[in-house]
């Protein structure tokens, strides 16, 4: 009966959230919506991130090439192909973002630690260069203007609150999966590598193989948050494939609590506060919320590695205790 | 069922495996003893495929594997008991178990929680060594002869055909070493089994076979009684070992 009633509790969690803009309006602004809907597609990226760092440990500092690939791929599909179907646009993010992961893993999966980290921040670094000077197809500087919002089987997703439940069943999805995924043999497996690589190969496992799927898996799921990215701001910024936007996920899962399914998903919700509501409480010249956010990581990473997770289960087991 | 014809191992200048040959038939009990430094744990590594041998060639069951990567050796039904424990620290006893059951099956199941006879497996297999009642238990929690028999449960869920074991019982208290050998004593006979180890006590009493390294070359090989008797064994190695028991 308790994973029924457990069932029962998500289900209803996940129907309020991606309804919230319906019964909230009496009370809450438009900007709650706006607010919400780009913290979770920060949470799809962040989830997609704790794959690699908080399972596999795979520190990659160059995700957001994958998320841009993605934005990139919807907004060029949608405008070249004139389409605004939802399968292709969100297909062609998804493709392009799985196939960017399998090039870039290839060459990063054998390395291991700061090397890794270096490796794929390089390599981003090239797929970001390659965004900003590629004006003819990416916009350059300029960005990609005008992305469409996708349709399915006849309905728009291109007003505001259709927009912010496209994004808030993607991400219901998307933690759906990735929960699936953790709990799995496969799963298991990845935890084996982070673990203990040498002794998963005497298992026999092939370690290579499995640390490529994991980033091949991760990109896919990146390169998705960035197509809703794409609809939801209506524009692509070379920005999205750079370092920032990649320093900004890994952050997110570090305050959060790496290894843990509800880690990414409140460590965005804490940096999307900074970085939107924090700016409206100090003066307009006073350009420091980036600044706030980084002395927040430092506090996390030097007191609290397990971040707001682990200081919740903390909290919670000395609670219980009395 | 492993053969190991010429196998050379240099490290640079050193040389740790000076052309060793050995075959074990299926289900035979090899023990491979010699001073530190002989080569023992490097020829179990070179079989597991974790150091590429300068030259020679092994055989598993009649196939060439000389070339293979660990992994793939392991999938064709070989073992390894490490000498330093290599287990997986924050999992518990039986998770530690089940990624052995899973690899056996196939790594790439990525949706839903692993079938149950897995884990009922894995814990069949934690009772087997002595570990009943500990299954939950994380491996940072378990004390050292304990994460050995976790290690020995680990290698028999992979099912192999041919278990390597280096010094399974260093570091054990008495009781736990006599708890491990009549373990190991009471496995299948059909599991061929090469063992490294320095207790004489364990070796005679696991033993079809004895084989002595000495600066990585054989120096003697026979059955546990001709190694005994054999007098440059004793200078060596025994005769230091048979004083101190």
């Amino acid at each position: 009966m308790k994973p029924l009633v457990r069932g029962a509790l998500v289900g209803a969690a996940a129907a309020a959230l991606v309804t919230f803009p319906y019964w909230s309006a009496p009370w809450a602004s438009r900007f709650a919506t706006t607010l919400i809907r780009d913290a979770l597609i920060l949470a799809i990226f962040a989830l997609s991130l704790d794959l690699l760092v908080g399972r596999a440990g795979m520190p990659s500092l160059g995700h957001a090439a994958f998320f841009g690939a993605g934005a990139y791929a919807a907004g060029i599909a949608s405008q070249r192909l004139g389409t605004d179907q939802l399968p292709v646009t969100l297909g062609a993010a998804a493709l392009v973002a799985a196939v960017l992961a399998l090039v870039i893993g290839i060459l990063v999966v054998r390395s291991e630690g700061i090397f890794f980290l270096m490796l794929t921040l390089a390599l981003a670094q090239i797929v970001f260069a390659i965004a900003f000077q590629w004006t003819a197809v990416t916009g350059g500087s300029n960005g990609l203007a005008g992305v469409g919002r996708p349709t399915l089987a006849g309905f728009d997703f291109s007003a505001p609150d259709a927009m912010y439940a496209l994004v808030a069943i993607t991400f219901v999805a998307t933690a759906l999966v990735v929960w699936g995924v953790v709990r799995s043999p496969y799963g298991l497996a990845l935890i084996g590598v982070r673990e203990n690589e040498r002794r998963m190969r005497a298992l026999g496992y092939d370690t290579a193989r499995l640390r490529l799927s994991a980033f091949v898996l991760a990109g896919t799921i990146a390169g998705i948050a960035g197509a809703l990215s794409a609809y939801s701001t209506r524009f692509v910024s070379a920005q999205d494939a750079g370092l920032g936007n990649s320093v900004r996920a890994f952050v997110t899962v570090l305050v959060g609590g790496a290894g843990t399914l509800g880690g990414p998903v409140v460590g965005s919700a804490l940096v999307s506060l900074i970085e939107r509501i924090v700016p409206s409480l100090l003066p307009p010249d006073l350009r420091i919320s980036e600044a706030i956010l980084g002395l927040v990581f430092i506090a996390f990473v030097l007191f609290a590695r397990q971040g707001m997770v682990g200081l919740g289960t903390h909290a919670w087991l000395r609670v219980r205790r009395r | 069922m492993i053969e190991i014809r010429e196998l050379r191992c240099a490290f640079g200048g050193v040389v740790a495996l000076d052309g060793v040959s050995l075959a074990l038939g299926e289900g035979e009990r090899r023990a491979v003893i010699g001073p530190n430094g002989a080569g023992k744990t490097t020829l179990i590594n070179t079989l597991a495929g974790e150091i590429q041998p300068t030259g020679g060639a092994v055989r598993l069951a009649g196939q060439d594997i000389t070339r293979l990567r660990a992994w793939q050796r392991a999938r064709l039904g070989l073992a390894h008991v490490y000498q330093r424990t290599e287990l997986f620290s924050p999992l518990s006893a039986r998770e530690n178990v089940a990624l052995a059951v899973a690899a056996r099956r196939g790594p790439y199941r990525i949706f839903g929680a692993p079938p149950r006879a897995e884990s009922a497996e894995a814990d069949a297999m934690l009772a087997r060594v002595g570990l009943a009642g500990r299954e939950a238990v994380a491996v940072r929690a378990l004390s050292h002869g304990e994460r050995r028999q976790l290690e020995l449960a680990v290698a028999l869920a992979q099912r192999p055909r041919v278990l390597l074991l280096d010094e399974p019982t260093a570091g054990m208290s008495p009781l736990e070493t006599a708890r491990i050998t009549e373990l190991v004593a009471g496995l299948d006979r059909t599991l061929t089994i090469l063992i490294v180890e320095h207790d004489m006590d364990v070796v005679f009493r696991l033993a079809d076979r004895v084989t002595v390294l000495h600066e990585g070359r054989v120096i003697a090989d026979g059955t546990a009684a001709d190694v005994r008797g054999d007098m440059r064994v004793h200078d060596v190695y025994l005769g230091k070992a048979v004083s101190v028991a």
